[in-house]
């Protein structure tokens, strides 16, 4: 498959083996993670068709997404992807009300994947994981493997016990900055563990109701990362909306920007209208592309905000709601697709440009 | 069954062979891998009621639910299954595939 443009998958969730992370652990953590108590849970909304993609299953049984080596061979090369972003799923754990618990299962996420899948292959890059219920044990996990060269973000459950922008949160964005490494927020983890309920007006019925209200919390978020001066405090730090969708956005920018007319003096440190520091910190993801019955009507979306430098490609894979490449760079305008499909992320990972040829070589050291 | 060059699944509906491309019309899943079922039938708010048990394909991606026996997606009949006429002759099954496939 070639295309006029490179793509790099900002939002792939590899499952590591629980074995693995057991090995990781240090006792009293290892006996009762292996024993299957892991965290708080989910609340159990049932998706009738799996949140994994059934059809991502090997004939030996084994999933796509549960070795690196398999997620290189059958989707990396599949879909021509010159880099993937490994962002582990297991969120909730960061929910638990036993902060020195999800310390541990963390850092022994993160060591999996640093040790045992980054060396598989060269296309892989990841997110180290932090439990934000402890923020200052979350800064000393960004401190410990955040030079790590394969590691390019910071990643959170965008479900929390109190709005991202408040000062309790600020050791994690402070590590962050210092190793100049974005901050990331997924969904899934709403209502679990000590998060609020899924939406602000309480718990949905069905996965149905869920997943359409995920955004809810994305909102919340991003007005309080603003207001309370986050961007001000860390000028370098950005922020990165993984799989919320877009189309919410450019009406909540104007309204932000007319209440700051009337209101700023509540936020004194804020001395340019809000959405300035969102185009300038902040970043969303593609996926799941919202699919107007007019698709005119999503490309006059992408037009009201500076989709040319805060949107980014994201596949989800292998959950059940991802979109392939193809269909992602269809939706876009023509114009926005180098940006969108690659260069975006690339200027904010600092992924080294790799030609076709190049990348094939790698791949055969890679694969000995 | 791969078929010249195409993909194609073939499903005994109770008794009905239905042939369809193993291609979602939505983002070009390999349809035919997802789970055939029953589903719920339009009911009132509270109620459930299970039917259709073997009519549904539900494509394993993002979970559109096909009518095998139409092709039809559920939710939205302008989009559908491509689906190859069937003959049964004795014990084996004819699919015909138009010229240019």
């Amino acid at each position: 498959m070639s295309t006029k443009w490179a793509v790099i998958d900002t939002d792939i969730h590899p499952r590591p083996d629980p074995a693995h992370v057991g090995r990781f652990l240090a006792e009293p953590w290892r006996t009762r993670y292996l024993s299957g108590n892991r965290g708080p849970g989910y609340l159990g909304y049932w998706n009738p068709i799996g949140v994994r993609r059934s059809d991502a299953v090997l004939p030996d049984g084994s999933h796509i997404a549960d070795s690196a080596e398999s997620l290189a061979r059958h989707f990396l090369d599949v879909y021509d992807i010159e880099y993937g972003l490994l962002n582990v799923d297991d969120l909730a754990i960061g929910l638990s009300p036993e902060g020195d618990y999800a310390a541990a299962v963390v850092s022994a996420i993160n060591d999996v994947i640093v040790h045992e899948w980054l060396p598989v292959d060269p296309r892989l890059r990841a997110s180290l994981i932090v439990s934000p219920v402890d923020p200052l044990l979350a800064a000393r996990e960004i401190r410990r493997l955040g030079h790590h060269p394969g590691v390019v973000q910071i990643l959170m459950p965008s479900g929390a016990r109190m709005p991202y922008g408040q000062r309790f949160y600020h050791p994690i964005y402070e590590a962050a900055a210092e190793y100049n490494l974005p901050v990331a927020i997924h969904p899934g983890s709403e209502g679990v563990g000590i998060a609020y309920p899924p939406t602000p007006a309480g718990y949905p019925s069905t996965y149905f109701e869920f997943h359409t209200g995920l955004v809810a919390s994305y909102i919340g978020h991003l007005i309080s990362l603003v207001t309370e001066g986050v961007f001000v405090k860390f000028p370098t730090l950005k922020w990165v909306i993984v799989e919320g969708g877009v189309s919410w956005l450019p009406p909540l920018l104007w309204r932000f920007d007319k209440n700051f007319k009337a209101l700023r003096q509540t936020t004194p440190w804020l001395t340019r209208p809000p959405s300035e520091y969102v185009r300038e910190h902040v970043l969303l993801t593609t996926q799941p592309m919202e699919e107007p019955d007019n698709p005119e009507h999503l490309r006059q979306i992408l037009a009201m905000f500076d989709a040319g430098h805060m949107l980014m490609f994201s596949s989800d894979f292998p959950h059940w709601d991802g979109d392939t490449p193809d269909f992602a760079a269809r939706s876009l305008p023509p114009a926005l697709r180098p940006r969108v499909m690659s260069e975006t992320a690339r200027e904010l990972y600092s992924l080294p440009s790799s030609s076709a040829a190049d990348r094939a070589l790698d791949h055969e050291t890679s694969h000995g | 069954m791969e078929l010249d060059r195409l993909s194609i699944g073939v499903f005994n509906v109770r008794g009905t062979f239905v042939a369809v491309l193993n291609v979602c019309p939505h983002e070009l899943a390999p349809v035919c891998l997802g789970p055939v079922r029953g589903t719920t039938l339009a009911s009132l708010p509270g109620e459930y009621c299970w039917g259709r048990e073997g009519e549904i394909l539900a494509c394993p991606w993002h979970g559109w639910e096909f009518d095998l026996l139409t092709g039809k997606a559920l939710v939205d009949p302008r989009k559908h299954l491509r689906r190859y006429q069937v003959r049964v002759r004795e014990d084996t099954v004819y699919i015909t595939i138009p010229q240019g496939q």
